[in-house]
């Protein structure tokens, strides 16, 4: 068993890597929403009234809940939107991949190149993401370097 | 696991995240609106952002930019002088394109725009295309075309695969 003290530092490790992976992943689509609005079009999962508001909301609780993880504040709640949101991720390229339908996931880069990443890889990272979130989440010791918790 | 402990840091991070989303998009000169245009059978789809070039396309002077059907763009071809424009990659055009076509991809404009200025004079009957509905690219050269001092440029909205489809002229190969 790890002792309480290795524990710690590998909690603290896995919420700034899974921190820092959710706020690069943000940038990109909040300074361009419009190319980030095509990209959720194109999963042909989602009503159109729906489309620009997920294109405007998603990059900022992307980066709000890796800066929650960073920083250690409200660590908990940063944890559980990024398990929410790798959840519905799963969820839309598992659908994608059993109906043979070819997408960008529009996840690191905005820009169109015809290379689409591999969809089993993009599963792959993002159950390995979301194992990381919910040790996050039901870890329940004292942290390291957290500024505010509820 | 303490549930309401997490609600309560839900609440925290996403009040705050949603406020700073919708401020940002409505003063950011690349913002979108509410609700964007993501019906083909209505036109080309769009997230209708502050900047978009159909948007701006459809809102210059020209009061019809967009030819909304095959048929349509089979009058203006069987017309004198009327240069075809193909938006799409060289390696698309390479496949197939409306015959007589020029190719000038999107993201080769600049690159380009001489040897075609040169070519064609500012007078030039123009209608581009792309791949269709789900695509902007003849929208985006079009504005450039009208930017750079081309008058007579409109978009073939449809694109390539329903001139194809309808079994309207087409060739393969290299531009002659």
């Amino acid at each position: 068993m790890l002792k309480d003290h290795a524990k710690k530092k590998i909690e603290f490790l896995i919420r700034i890597l899974l921190g820092v992976i959710f706020i690069y992943a943000s940038l990109h689509k909040i300074e361009n929403p419009s190319q980030f609005a095509k990209i959720i079009y194109g999963y042909g999962l989602f009503p159109e009234a729906s489309i620009n508001i997920l294109a405007i909301t998603i990059p900022y609780f992307e980066l709000f809940a890796g800066l929650s993880l960073v920083f250690g504040i409200f660590p908990k709640g940063g944890a559980m939107i990024i398990n929410i949101m790798l959840f519905c991720f799963i969820i839309a390229i598992s659908i994608n991949l059993a109906r043979g339908y070819q997408f960008d996931c529009g996840c690191f880069s905005l820009t169109e190149s015809s290379v689409f990443e591999s969809a089993f890889m993009l599963l792959l990272r993002d159950i390995a993401c979301l194992c990381a979130g919910v040790f996050v989440l039901i870890y329940n010791k004292p942290r390291l370097l957290t500024i505010k918790e509820a | 696991m303490n549930i309401k402990k997490i609600v309560k840091e839900l609440f925290y991070i996403t009040l705050p995240a949603l406020a700073v989303a919708f401020t940002v998009n409505y003063l950011h000169p690349d913002g979108i609106a509410l609700f964007g245009q993501w019906d083909v059978s209505k036109g080309v789809i769009t997230a209708k952002s502050k900047k978009g070039v159909v948007e701006s396309l459809n809102s210059s002077e020209n009061s019809k930019p967009e030819i909304t059907s095959p048929e349509e763009a089979k009058i203006l071809f069987n017309g004198n002088n009327i240069v075809f424009v193909d938006a799409r990659s060289f390696e698309m055009y390479e496949e197939g394109h409306i015959k007589g076509a020029v190719n000038l991809p999107a993201f080769r404009f600049d690159e380009l725009f001489f040897d075609f200025s040169e070519k064609y004079p500012i007078d030039t009957e123009i209608v581009t295309y792309c791949t269709g509905r789900e695509c902007e690219d003849s929208h985006r050269i079009a504005k450039n075309l009208k930017e750079l001092g081309y008058k007579n440029v409109r978009v073939f909205i449809d694109g390539y695969p329903s001139w194809q489809k309808k079994g309207f002229p087409i060739e393969t190969g290299v531009e002659q």
